[in-house]
């Protein structure tokens, strides 16, 4: 008989180990980055890390070329403003509401992509997210268009029995907030993917025939993805007009959606942390070559076309490089 | 080897020396007046960016020679917010920390002024704008704020006027960029030409990321007796528009009728890129070279000695130039941080820059149209004052 304690355990001691230095980065990267701005620059990074995972689920598990990300997190972003300024919501459930429609607006797009493949998915996500666009700028009444809406409040603070209450008016607390939900995030995909619903996306992203063969229904699992993708994609985007405080259309420009796939590529995509490595390296890189000048942007480019060029697998694929070497050299030595 | 203490006295005259030195580093910090410089500097509108440091570079040379205006002198640090309201909030956030700035000036596009302006004004740091027309900047109650540019109620008011009554203009087709300003210009040019009794025929927006204008060009070509074609938009669009509608024989560069109108937003030279397209085209400028005020001559000439004998400013130049002289003229009014140097701007009236005068109003908007100036292209490309 197989009893419980026979079985290996759901989240191996070593990924426990994982989630404990990262929750403690969490928690201690605004306190050693302890400015103002470092800390709006940590706030970026992880509305990133969020919309990179996002389109990893996608795009890395599920093999489905989108590049129409940047529309979801608009309407992550529209949504809950709207909700909140024009129809009296409170924040936390207009952000619920706003996850959703994102969420559904995903589902739409699911609703064409599911018939299409590779390239051509790319331009059907890509006229997705141009659509979205224009309806921002031109659907005045409500969006306001390209006047903007400005003044916008960072998310309400909120009290917790026996706390002191939590204003998210400074970064340090709204970093905490957005890392903490993209620490949580990351756990649920970190758990779906090594899941058999895991297993599930990455055979259609292989071979889909070969899948479908299996019984796999590829169109309900693919819908699945876009569908859980554009709700972390719009989550994402509940915090962006908090933060900077004015929401203008030109912010969800399909240039978006080639800046969060460049995270995914140029941190590795298919697995859990190579996106997370990317939106931190695209987020701070360019915020660290400001001393360079007028030439930050050239040696920017200069830095992605090189890890593309030289490591197709991404930073991942490096570290991985440098952590097998690092072992086979042990390994030698230990055998001397 | 072993080496020796220093005798007691050349150690005593060394910590003295520190201190001294110390000493007169504070000294020099308390005479500075740092001025943080936020532009586009990458992006389509980096022209904005590079013209700007020109004319900043040039009255820097001229202000902080000898002592500096009463005896401050000024520091700049450039950066670039890239006309996009993340960027410049993250910019204006690490410009404010690692620079402290007692004053910032810029940005350009609107977008990025109105998500800098909130940030400024809790920092108590005065923003000193010269480029972006949205009304909103200066209606929105913001104390630290100062503009030198005229707002897009302002420019569009004069021009809507004009078209009707000195232009004799009835009919009108509104050409924009869909941007805050964009959209603002035409609204006061339809308002005010609307309610003195013209018509407007069709409101035709475009994006930045648009490049053929033949299509609109050719659907006012159909649209029937068109007087006047106000036109917002960057420089390089404006270009290629002024082209398709003389390509379509709409304007008189190209054989038509009517008369192409803009706004402050198309530096000098233009009509070089443009054309014999441009033609006829009537516009509003900050900015011009040709005038033969002492200030406008003197300007020009150093321009030119810095930058190239066959160089001329253009008005963003210019407003960057401005800028740099309005802060050194506060602080030769004794301001001395940022809440002094909000003071003196506040109570700043009929100065004279480049562009005109400026004074500014409770809003800190600048209220004084002699920074407006018409002007028409003729055959020859070169302008001629309409004098209105």
């Amino acid at each position: 008989m197989i009893t419980r304690t026979d079985r290996a355990p759901l989240i191996p001691p070593s990924r426990w180990v994982g989630y404990l230095l990262a929750f403690a980065l969490i928690v201690a990267a605004p306190l050693v980055l302890g400015t103002p701005y470092w800390r709006g620059i940590l706030v970026v990074c992880a509305m990133n890390v969020l919309l990179a995972l996002s389109l990893n689920l996608v795009l890395g598990y599920t093999g489905q070329l989108n590049l129409g990300q940047s529309a979801f997190f608009a309407i992550g972003a529209y949504v809950s403003v709207i909700l909140v300024r024009s129809h009296g919501w409170n924040f936390w459930l207009a952000m619920v509401a706003a996850s959703a429609a994102a969420g559904m607006a995903g589902l739409l797009l699911a609703a064409f992509a599911v018939r299409l493949r590779g390239h051509y998915l790319g331009i059907a996500s890509l006229g997705f997210a141009v659509i979205t666009y224009q309806v921002l700028v031109n659907w005045e009444g409500v969006t306001e268009g390209v006047r903007g809406i400005y003044g916008i409040m960072p998310p309400p603070p909120i009290k917790l029995p026996g706390l002191p209450e939590i204003s998210f008016g400074n970064s340090l607390a709204l970093f905490w907030l957005v890392g903490g939900i993209a620490f949580a995030v990351y756990w649920m995909l970190d758990n779906l993917v090594r899941s058999p619903v895991g297993e599930t996306l990455r055979a259609l992203r292989e071979d889909e025939v070969s899948a479908a063969s299996l019984g796999i229904n590829a169109a309900r699992w693919k819908a699945f993805a876009f569908g859980l993708a554009s709700t972390i994609a719009g989550l994402a985007g509940c915090f962006y007009p908090g933060f900077v405080g004015t929401l203008v259309p030109d912010a969800f420009n399909i240039v978006e959606s080639f800046t969060m796939l460049a995270m995914v590529i140029v941190g590795g995509m298919g697995s859990m942390i190579g996106p997370v490595i990317g939106a931190v390296v695209l987020t701070f890189l360019p915020e660290l070559l400001r001393s360079a000048g007028e030439l930050r942007l050239m040696i920017y480019g200069i830095a992605l076309t090189l890890v593309v060029l030289f490591m197709p697998g991404g930073i991942l694929q490096l570290v991985q490089i440098v952590r097998a070497r690092l072992s086979r050299r042990a390994g030698a030595g230990a055998s001397r | 080897m072993n080496i020796r203490p220093p005798p007691r006295r050349v150690a005593v005259a060394l910590a003295v020396a520190a201190l001294a030195l110390i000493g007169s580093t504070s000294h020099a910090e308390d005479k500075v007046i740092r001025v943080g410089v936020l532009m586009p500097i990458s992006g389509p509108a980096s022209y904005f960016g590079v013209q700007g440091k020109q004319g900043i570079e040039l009255a820097l040379e001229q202000v902080n020679a000898g002592a500096g205006p009463a005896g401050y002198k000024l520091q700049v640090q450039y950066e670039d917010s890239a006309c996009s309201p993340l960027q410049a909030t993250n910019t204006v956030k690490r410009v404010l920390e690692q620079f402290k700035p007692h004053i910032i000036i810029g940005e350009e596009c609107s977008d990025a002024s109105l998500a800098i302006a909130p940030i400024l004004e809790q920092a108590k740091v005065p923003l000193l704008n010269a480029g972006s027309s949205a009304v909103k900047l200066t209606e929105s109650g913001y104390k630290y704020v100062f503009r030198i540019f005229p707002t897009a109620d302002q420019q569009g008011t004069l021009l809507g006027r004009n078209a009707y009554e000195k232009l004799g203009a009835r009919t009108a087709v509104l050409l924009y960029e869909k941007t805050n300003a964009g959209v603002d210009n035409a609204d006061t040019f339809e308002k005010v030409f609307t309610a003195a009794g013209g018509k407007v025929l069709a409101r035709i927006d475009f994006g930045r990321d648009v490049n053929d204008f033949t299509p609109i060009a050719t659907r006012i070509a159909g649209l029937g007796k068109v007087d006047v074609l106000p036109t917002f938009g960057l420089e390089g669009q404006t270009v290629r528009l002024a082209q398709a509608l003389a390509q379509a024989r709409v304007v008189r560069g190209g054989g038509g009728t009517a008369i192409q109108m803009g706004s402050i937003w198309l530096p000098w030279g233009f009509e070089q890129k443009a054309g014999p397209s441009s033609e006829g085209y009537i516009r509003v400028v900050q900015f011009d070279p040709t005038e033969r005020r002492k200030m406008v001559t003197d300007f020009n000439a150093a321009f030119r000695a810095k930058f190239g004998a066959a160089e001329t400013p253009t008005h963003i130049n210019a407003h960057a130039y401005d800028s740099v002289l309005l802060v050194a003229e506060a602080v030769r009014r004794g301001a001395t941080d940022s809440e002094s140097l909000r003071d003196r701007f506040s109570k700043m009236q009929g100065v004279e820059v480049t562009t005109g005068r400026i004074s500014f109003d409770a809003k800190g908007q600048t209220s004084d149209l002699s920074v407006i100036h018409f002007v028409e292209t003729q055959k020859d490309l070169s302008w001629k004052g309409m004098a209105w």
